[in-house]
């Protein structure tokens, strides 16, 4: 079973494709306005509560409502609690839509039978979307459980004023030697080279996926998180041989941050690079637009010729239906509503920058971050969700993180770490 | 049972007077520990009265250039607290109520009667009390949908405060049964034969006898168990699915994601979330320890 | 110091016994009944279940999906899962820290503060201070003072990059822990020691003070042992909150595995997308650890009630 993740890859040529063909499916969207929803009214559930998003979700259901009619509760949990009690809310009394993710995360609990299989509305909207993203949204069964609404990338964010001032030009960086060379300048001049965070446990797995995918290559990293290949490889080890190397130009308090404490680092100009998801420009955006302005990202650099730098995270956001919601066709007129043109529109009228993975959003409209973000993704042949959403969710949170923090504490035990990943792998029981 | 040593006088004079000396070195040092006891809490509330770009810009001891309520002002505007406070009374105040109510009856039964299963009885709400919650929670969940269901209502316990009621009262209650029935043993026999001589029916005895009588403990009880359902975070989270039906504790979480950028935000929200126990605490100090009998040797 | 209980006499008895017409027994049958019921359903039938539980394989989703697994889970965990070991390595540092350092200095504030030393209603307020405050609160006020911006890395002159870390770093963390667990701690032993140091009769220390002997001789040969029970149950709970430490630590650093606990290695593999019932069988072992100060104590509420 756990071989169907690598089938749900997204070939990154088909979404190109997409990127250069633009402006799809506009013509499209306004048929679907004519469709008298009287579905009742409808609850919404967010997965976050900070400002920005808030904005763009409110944005959502009020065009929502002013177009339908039907009302919506809107109903908010911090990020954290909400993904710790999925389980529960989905089992017992959830949102007829809410927002969670792709990947196996959303596959499981497809499989599980708590999501509504949204088909048909794949069936109005997927011409808005590349082939790569109706993949994504696809569960185990072959029926889609998921609409998109964002994605961002994993990459090497900078702030382009300190890069000036000190004379690096990070667009320059190619391969793995130069990345060295930058890391030490930044060194020299007394900033942290390469801010990093692993307090909550997840977000250093950003930087094992693109080591891995640099290192290995795409199809490896995916066997290894589908339990195809061993932890124990040696090519896992070459891993962690290159990430050490990394140690010395990050701050010394990995462990003691969350990934908001690496962001202030990079916010407060006291390190160079912050490997992480773009989100966060929203978060720079509420400092102040001087600050979103200077916000920049250029790939990771290559490390092995063979792959070179065609592989990149890029966690795919959206809205799901709950089967145990209380108005099931309420929900999936939702979806459809925040999946079509209409409902991208509202979200992007609201003046957050969002990266629609809808083809009608106008790219020429973009910034210069997200043209950025965008060229990242180009370059990339093959993209992954990152690891906690791309591997069995028992491995990912119990195991692979608190296994990576304590890599932090004492590097030199990678051989023990590594062991005991595998091992743990073979122990978990059979899906 | 005392120990006895015979000291000639004016070596007594002396202990007294070294001990005097002990006694206030004594005071002092728990003086000054008292004070760093509750500097943290004076820490935060200092931050909460600046607002966090001047820290980010000067570090924690910059120069105060602006001092005032605003993190609160906003933190309040942001944080809804009627909402959040009217759910926790929703959950602590019925479920204080209930766990005094089933506690009293338990210990009274218990201590007033002499049955054949008393000792069980008490060993049974002590020992329950005893157990770790996450032992309990997922067969409960169930338990809750389950029950829901078969009345046709998905919410009659699960994501309902009267949910998050009875599981604190059926953990609680065993505390309540302990120390209430603790205090009723030093009750005298005497008062309760004298009702049941005079014909008291089993409720009349517990309603209009012993009741009245159980007001010291009743009432440390309820001060303690109110701080402990109040400052409960882990069964409002995996019983309810909607933000906006939890407590204030639930939403402090939410303060933490919400606020991530700004720590004395973050800090005034802590401030306001705390403000009730700490007025509970203030008010009705003396009831925290007065009425809690644990043994006795009172003749 | 036992609590007179004359054991009634038969004929005393089935006196008594004539007493209850059909509606007192009613009244005792719902007396008894209702809270039983509750007790019963919500704590020691889940209990049950969830012992069972850690015997299978499940997600806790769909009942079909039981699968028998015998003991696999708790292999699983002695044999395959460091992070256990690491668990039960704080969780002892816990309790011995509790057990000889937190718990005595409680007590001994107790015994200070009930003495009517000078100014011991202030110093009673403030230590029991900590005692009222939510541990999300408290883990906010003590993030705080120890964030890498916060006032000790302040104090330090560091800037965030060079930040003591003092939740991340193995060297302090546990003992930055164990400071805030205390603060809690020892406010809330000085309060159950002073509830039952009230209930020692006075006459009995000032007699012994008159005979000339110290506070501290007093307070050992006459007043320690005369708190028997009361001593029972500190230790009790000492035992009971160092195992089930959750709140606290959950607060400061979610779900992750920074500083591994017991209760947090429970809620993690229990709540959540990872859900298993290799979350049931840590609770389970965090059950049976708890036990033994459960049933000392009960052994001596038992012996004391046959009294």
């Amino acid at each position: 079973m756990l071989n169907k993740i690598s089938n749900h890859e997204v070939d990154r040529r088909l979404v190109l494709k997409g990127a250069a063909a633009g402006g799809l499916g506009i013509a499209g969207a306004t048929m679907l306005a004519g469709c008298a929803s009287g579905t009742g009214p409808v609850s919404f559930g967010a997965r976050t509560v900070d400002e920005s998003p808030t904005i763009q979700l409110k944005g959502l259901v009020d065009a929502y409502t002013a177009k339908t009619g039907n009302e919506v509760t809107y109903n908010a949990t911090e990020s954290n609690a909400f993904q710790n009690n999925l389980s529960q809310y989905l089992q017992g009394t959830p949102d007829d839509c809410f927002q969670w993710m792709a990947g196996f995360r959303m596959q499981f609990f497809a499989a599980q039978d708590l999501l509504v299989d949204i088909s048909d509305v794949w069936d109005e909207i997927g011409d808005q979307y590349n082939e790569s993203y109706k993949i994504a949204s696809t569960g185990l069964d072959g029926k889609q459980y998921f609409v998109p609404q964002s994605w961002y990338p994993w990459g090497l964010h900078f702030r382009k004023s300190m890069m000036a001032e000190i004379g690096m030009n990070p667009e320059d960086i190619y391969n793995w030697d130069d990345f060295m060379g930058a890391l030490a300048e930044l060194k020299g001049q007394g900033l942290i080279g390469l801010a990093a965070a692993d307090k909550g446990g997840w977000e250093a797995m950003g930087t094992f996926d693109i080591l891995n995918a640099r290192i290995n290559g795409y199809q490896f990293h995916v066997d290894l998180l589908g339990g195809r290949e061993k932890w124990t490889d040696d090519r896992v080890r070459e891993v962690f041989r290159h990430w050490e190397m990394l140690l010395p130009y990050q701050n010394t308090n990995v462990l003691d941050l969350e990934w908001d404490g690496a962001m202030q680092l990079l916010l407060q100009r006291q390190a160079g690079f912050f490997m992480n998801g773009s989100w966060f420009g929203g978060n720079f955006l509420e400092q102040s637009q001087e600050d979103y302005d200077d916000l920049m990202i250029v790939p990771f650099p290559e490390i092995n010729p063979d792959h070179g730098r065609d592989t990149v995270d890029a966690p795919i956001d959206g809205f799901c239906v709950a089967k145990n919601g209380s108005n099931n066709d309420g929900g999936k007129d939702l979806i459809k509503f925040a999946g079509d043109m209409e409902g991208v529109q509202a979200m992007l009228d609201t003046g957050i920058p969002m990266t629609s993975a809808n083809n009608g959003q106008d790219r020429s409209t973009y910034d210069a971050f997200q043209n950025a973000q965008l060229a990242v993704m180009n370059e990339a042949k093959y993209i992954t969700q990152f690891l906690d959403r791309d591997t069995r969710p028992d491995f990912a949170g119990p195991v692979v993180g608190p296994a990576f923090q304590s890599w932090f504490k004492d590097p030199s035990s990678t051989d023990s770490i590594l062991e005991s990943l595998q091992s743990q792998w073979d122990a978990l029981p059979p899906l | 049972m005392t120990t006895t040593i015979k000291i000639p006088e004016n070596k007594t004079k002396r202990k007294l007077h070294a001990q005097q000396i002990k006694d206030r070195i004594i005071s002092i040092f728990i003086g000054i520990f008292a004070l760093v006891w509750v500097f943290p809490i004076v820490w935060t509330l200092w931050s909460s009265l600046r607002p966090y770009a001047e820290i980010r810009a000067g570090g924690v001891f910059s120069p105060p250039q602006e001092i005032g309520i605003f993190n609160y002002t906003e933190a309040m505007e942001r944080m809804d607290l009627p909402l959040y406070f009217a759910n926790t009374a929703l959950i602590t105040l019925p479920a204080v109520f209930l766990i005094l109510l089933f506690g009293s009856l338990i210990a009274f039964v218990v201590t007033r009667y002499s049955f054949r299963f008393n000792v069980a009885m008490l060993l049974l709400f002590t020992a329950g009390n005893m157990l770790p919650p996450q032992l309990v929670f997922i067969p409960v969940f169930k338990m809750y949908l389950a029950l829901g269901d078969l009345f046709g209502d998905r919410r009659l316990l699960y994501d309902n405060h009267w949910g998050v009621v009875l599981i604190h009262v059926a953990f609680q209650m065993g505390f309540a049964t302990f120390v209430l029935s603790s205090y009723m043993k030093t009750i005298p026999k005497e008062i309760s034969e004298s009702a049941m001589v005079d014909g008291a029916s089993v409720f009349t005895h517990y309603f209009r006898v012993m009741l009245p009588l159980l007001r010291p403990p009743l009432a440390s009880l309820g001060v303690l168990m109110i701080t402990w359902i109040y400052n409960d975070f882990f069964w409002a989270l995996v019983l309810m699915s909607n933000d906006s039906k939890r407590p204030i504790t639930s939403a402090l979480g939410r303060l933490q994601g919400e606020f991530v950028t700004d720590y004395n935000l973050l800090a005034a929200g802590a401030m306001i979330a705390a403000l009730p126990t700490l007025i509970v605490f203030f008010v009705l100090r003396k009831q925290f320890v007065g009425g809690l009998t644990l043994g006795s040797t009172k003749g | 110091m036992a609590v007179e209980t004359a054991a009634p006499s038969t004929k005393q008895v089935a006196r008594r016994r004539r007493f209850f017409s059909k509606q007192d027994k009613v009244t005792l049958g719902f007396f008894i009944g209702i809270p039983t019921f509750l007790h019963l359903s919500l704590v020691w039938i889940p209990a049950i279940a969830t012992i069972a539980l850690s015997f299978t394989y499940w997600t806790g989703i769909r009942l079909e999906d039981i699968v028998w697994a015998g003991t696999a889970n708790y292999e699983n965990i002695f044999f395959n899962t460091p992070i256990f070991w690491e668990a039960i390595r704080v969780n002892t540092i816990w309790l011995l820290w509790f057990f000889f350092i937190a718990t005595p200095l409680g007590v001994l504030l107790a015994y200070q503060i009930d003495r009517e030393i000078r100014g011991h209603k202030i110093y009673q307020s403030a230590y029991f201070l900590p005692v009222v405050l939510s541990l999300a609160v408290t883990g906010i006020i003590w993030n705080f003072l120890l964030r890498p911006d916060g006032f000790v890395n302040g104090l330090l002159g560091l800037p965030i990059s060079e930040a003591v870390s003092f939740f991340g770093d193995d060297r302090y963390n546990i003992w930055v822990i164990m400071i805030m667990a205390s603060w809690r701690h020892i406010g809330y032993i000085m309060l159950l020691y002073l509830a039952g140091l009230k209930a020692v009769d006075s006459a009995l220390r000032e007699a012994a003070t008159i005979d000339g002997a110290t506070e501290w001789q007093s307070f050992r040969k006459v007043v320690f042992p005369a708190m028997r029970p009361v001593n029972i149950i500190v230790i009790v709970i000492t035992i009971i909150e160092s195992l089930r430490a959750f709140d606290m630590v959950y607060i400061i650093y979610g779900s992750s595995g920074g500083l591994p606990i017991l209760g947090v290695l429970v809620f993690n593999n229990i709540a959540g997308e990872g859900a298993s019932m290799k979350g049931a069988a840590y609770a389970v072992i965090l059950f049976l650890l708890s036990i033994v100060p459960i049933i000392t104590y009960l052994q001596q509420q038992f012996s004391e009630d046959n009294k």
